[in-house]
């Protein structure tokens, strides 16, 4: 799952993951122009969200 | 001490402030920017009674992700005092923060799409995947854990003046990049109005910056628990107290 907060600044940027991903992942929008819409200016908090792989999925089938 | 200080708004909104304080000492400046980050108290999530949880993460990992998420904080919580909150999600779906129930109305998730778990129904599985909590918020200061912090990037720097010192030599095209609030004839200027880059203000002049002694512009932002102008109310209040504190200790 998506880490809640930023880990350098404590930033919430778990509640702009959904959007940033049907976005940039799913859609195909610039994932530059889609964190600076989203208000997450600062390079600790970008490399959150770009960086980030949902691994629920893959692990569910072994619980 | 009640002297009054000069406050001035560059930006302002409910999570994201700017202002400009004058005459107040570097020092002072550092004090409201610490106990900004770690002397105002916020409710956040501290306890987690685990009724079933069959989601792919143990509880831990699902009480520190709870723990995270910030939670509007009334005025009249004092240090220890605890709210309830629950949450009860059935796959297949996602747990996000707006499930979280409360049973004051004035604590609530100030953001609500914040996945906590993703809930599954396996294929074979009897039952779907099941998350039901109940927590304890507790009110706590942001010294004894992160999560209590409602302040996030607080900062400030000195407010600069530009002086043109002469013209620029002509080989001199070079950008001249300034970041912050320069003050130009008694208006403050941020510098984003002219992208940051001092040459394109004074085209063909050369400049030097300088500091406007015990000026200061703060940059604040709020994780949401507290409205940015009171996040700033109550760590003056904690200096203030603080001071008297040490005043009545010291007295003979």
């Amino acid at each position: 799952m998506v880490p809640v907060r930023c880990f350098t600044c404590g930033k919430v940027v778990g509640e702009h993951w959904e959007e940033f991903k049907t976005r940039t992942r799913e859609g195909d929008d610039d994932p530059e122009q889609v964190l600076d819409e989203l208000g997450v200016e600062r390079h600790c908090c970008r490399r959150m969200l770009v960086s980030h792989k949902d691994l629920v999925d893959v692990v569910a089938p072994y619980q | 001490m009640s002297e009054d200080y000069e406050v001035e708004f560059i930006d302002r909104d409910e999570r994201d402030a700017r202002f400009v304080v004058r005459d107040i000492t570097p020092a002072f400046a550092n004090g409201i920017r610490r106990a900004i980050v770690s002397d105002v108290p916020t409710l956040s999530i501290d306890t987690v009674r685990v009724i079933e949880n069959s989601s792919v993460m143990f509880d831990e990992q699902i009480s520190l992700r709870l723990g995270l998420v910030p939670l509007t904080t009334p005025d009249d919580y004092d240090v220890g005092e605890t709210a309830t909150l629950a949450l009860d999600v059935e796959g297949p779906d996602t747990a996000y923060s707006g499930d979280l129930v409360s049973a004051d109305d004035r604590v609530e998730p100030a953001d609500d799409n914040i996945p906590i778990i993703d809930l599954k129904y396996p294929e074979g599985a009897d039952s779907p995947q099941r998350l039901e909590i109940e927590a304890e918020a507790v009110m706590d200061h942001g010294k004894s854990h992160a999560k209590h912090q409602g302040g996030v990037a607080v900062g400030y720097r000195h407010l600069q003046r530009i002086e043109v010192v002469g013209d620029a030599a002509d080989w001199e095209d070079e950008p001249n990049i300034l970041r912050g609030v320069i003050e130009d004839d008694g208006e403050l200027v941020p510098t984003e109005s002219f992208d940051h880059d001092l040459s394109k203000r004074y085209p063909g002049k050369e400049v030097e910056v300088h500091d406007v002694p015990n000026a200061f512009v703060f940059s604040i932002e709020s994780d949401g628990s507290l409205p940015v102008s009171d996040l700033v109310l109550n760590a003056v209040d904690s200096l203030a107290d603080r001071a008297d504190e040490l005043e009545q200790a010291v007295q003979l």
